[in-house]
């Protein structure tokens, strides 16, 4: 399996006027071509950080990040990011339509293709009627399913979530949830989704990785072992999901109490 | 339609009535005033007064709104720039910009178009100015944060975000800086102007042509009305989105 993100020996630190704050101290992996890979860890344990470094939103303070096999200084041609805050993400002012369109316009991809393109995204999370409805009109898991319609649509080589199911009612995040493993069967995408839910982070990803509280580290990197084709019935009830729950909720704890 | 109508309808007839008998010299039968209504404001005094004014207003507004919001924008969107601006600017806020008429006439004349124009544009510049700053602060950091991500450009970062996100403070300030624009149009005038839209009242006034004057003042309130209403189509037309489309 290739590599498509690189991750080396990442350190931030937050430096103001009387104040450090050693916010990721060393964080090391790999995230192979294809993969879906969940990111948990206790609140306040630098997820955002670890995200908004990735996304090349904010530089790191040591370590270097490659996609790939280029170094993240800025927000990269490769790289989509599905925020929490759907409602804030969205351009309340464009249709839905537009809010998928006007990325690939900014990339320069011409009109035909991209019409094809926002077409087939929408269709895709289930928003075809919706196209010429503003934010505003949606519901909330609608919203989310423009941002991640949004995403798809700029074909990243690396989709990020940061904790994107977080915002919104349980049967919505249910069914979101069956949406993107969908998705990222379908399309073959590669997925980095961060998460404080450790549930949702079993049901999805093929890996786990769990985080330490600040200053982060990697505390495990766990294989998850479900099949492929998950249910949220019978996975959610399966002995193995079970198992590995209670393995990442104990790591959760450890981690909690200051284990690295 | 009948709710917009009903308050102005009972105010006109409410001065009708009470002004119906009266003999003042200074406070004319409405009716008298509109009768001299259309003998006052023939085609003349419209090319030769109301035109102008309003062209003026129009050239200085327009003028203060690109200011404005080009200062705006940079000075909302630089920590730097606003922390050496924003005192000064609240210090030119606090002058009333009549102040500055004579001011403005030491380098521009009493007379002629120039020194008008630079008091509406002077005085409706801050609303604008002051309130796009604030837009611009106010814009949302995921939405910037989501442009970032997704590589915009400086163009497109302006136009997608920056200033439709800040369209909202913008159109407050232009909409005080409307009314504000009206005033100074007139007192513009009444420094050694002959002609003009405010000019006019005050000759009216110092003619004792009361009548006359107060049907200048009723055109400035009728112009007020339509301005607005202009503007209010122009903000209808701008926030379409958030109504049902």
């Amino acid at each position: 399996m290739t590599t498509v993100l690189s991750v080396d020996a990442l350190a931030k630190t937050y430096r103001s006027p009387g104040r450090t704050v050693e916010a990721v101290r060393d964080l090391t992996f790999d995230i192979g071509r294809g993969e879906f890979v969940c990111v948990v860890g206790p609140s306040g344990a630098g997820k955002t950080t670890l995200l908004r470094c990735i996304a090349g939103l904010m530089p790191g303070t040591g370590g270097s990040i490659h996609l790939d096999g280029t170094a993240v200084t800025a927000p990269p041609a490769g790289m989509a990011v599905v925020f929490q805050e759907y409602g804030r993400s969205l351009f309340p002012w464009l249709t839905v339509r537009r809010n998928v369109e006007l990325p690939l316009a900014e990339k320069g991809v011409p009109r035909p293709a991209r019409r094809a393109r926002v077409d087939e995204a929408l269709d895709a999370v289930g928003l075809s009627d919706s196209g010429n409805a503003h934010p505003w009109q949606l519901s909330g898991g609608m919203q989310q399913r423009v941002a991640i319609a949004r995403a798809i649509a700029y074909e990243p080589s690396v989709l990020l979530m940061d904790e994107p199911f977080a915002a919104v009612d349980a049967q919505t995040r249910a069914e979101l949830e069956d949406l993107i493993r969908a998705l990222w069967h379908r399309l073959g995408i590669t997925v980095l989704f961060v998460t404080h839910d450790i549930d949702e982070s079993v049901y999805l990803g093929q890996r786990v990785l769990v985080l330490s509280r600040s200053p982060t580290e990697i505390l495990a990197d766990l294989p998850i072992d479900l099949p492929a084709a998950r249910d949220q019935l019978t996975t959610r009830a399966s002995p193995r999901f079970t198992a590995l729950r209670a393995q990442v909720y104990t790591l959760i704890q450890r981690a909690k109490a200051g284990e690295r | 339609m009948i709710r917009r109508l009903g308050l102005p309808a009972v105010l006109i007839g409410v001065w009708w009535l009470l002004s119906a008998g009266s003999t003042s010299f200074f406070w004319p039968p409405l009716s008298v005033i509109a009768r001299t209504f259309p003998a006052t404001w023939t085609l003349d005094p419209i090319l030769h007064d109301v035109l102008p004014s309003l062209a003026r207003l129009a050239l200085g507004y327009t003028i203060a709104l690109l200011a404005g919001v080009t200062l705006g924008v940079a000075i909302g969107s630089s920590a730097t720039l606003r922390a050496c601006c924003e005192p000064a600017l609240e210090f030119f806020r606090a002058i009333p910009p009549p102040v500055l008429i004579p001011v403005i006439a030491l380098f521009a004349g009493y007379t002629g178009w120039t020194s008008k124009i630079i008091t509406i544009a002077l005085g409706c510049l801050w609303p604008i100015l002051l309130n796009t700053v604030d837009g611009v602060r106010a814009v949302d950091e995921v939405l910037r944060d989501t442009a970032r991500s997704y590589r915009f450009g400086r163009l497109a970062v302006l136009r997608h975000v920056v200033l439709r996100g800040a369209a909202p403070r913008i159109v407050t300030g232009a909409r005080q800086a409307l009314s504000l624009g009206v005033i100074l149009m007139v007192i513009s005038e009444m420094f050694g102007a002959d002609r003009g839209l405010g000019a006019a009242v005050v000759q009216f006034q110092r003619g004792f042509a009361i009548p006359q004057m107060w049907t200048g003042i009723i055109l400035l309130g009728l112009l007020g009305v339509a301005l607005s209403a202009l503007f209010h189509l122009a903000e209808r037309r701008l926030f379409a989105w958030r109504s049902d489309s």
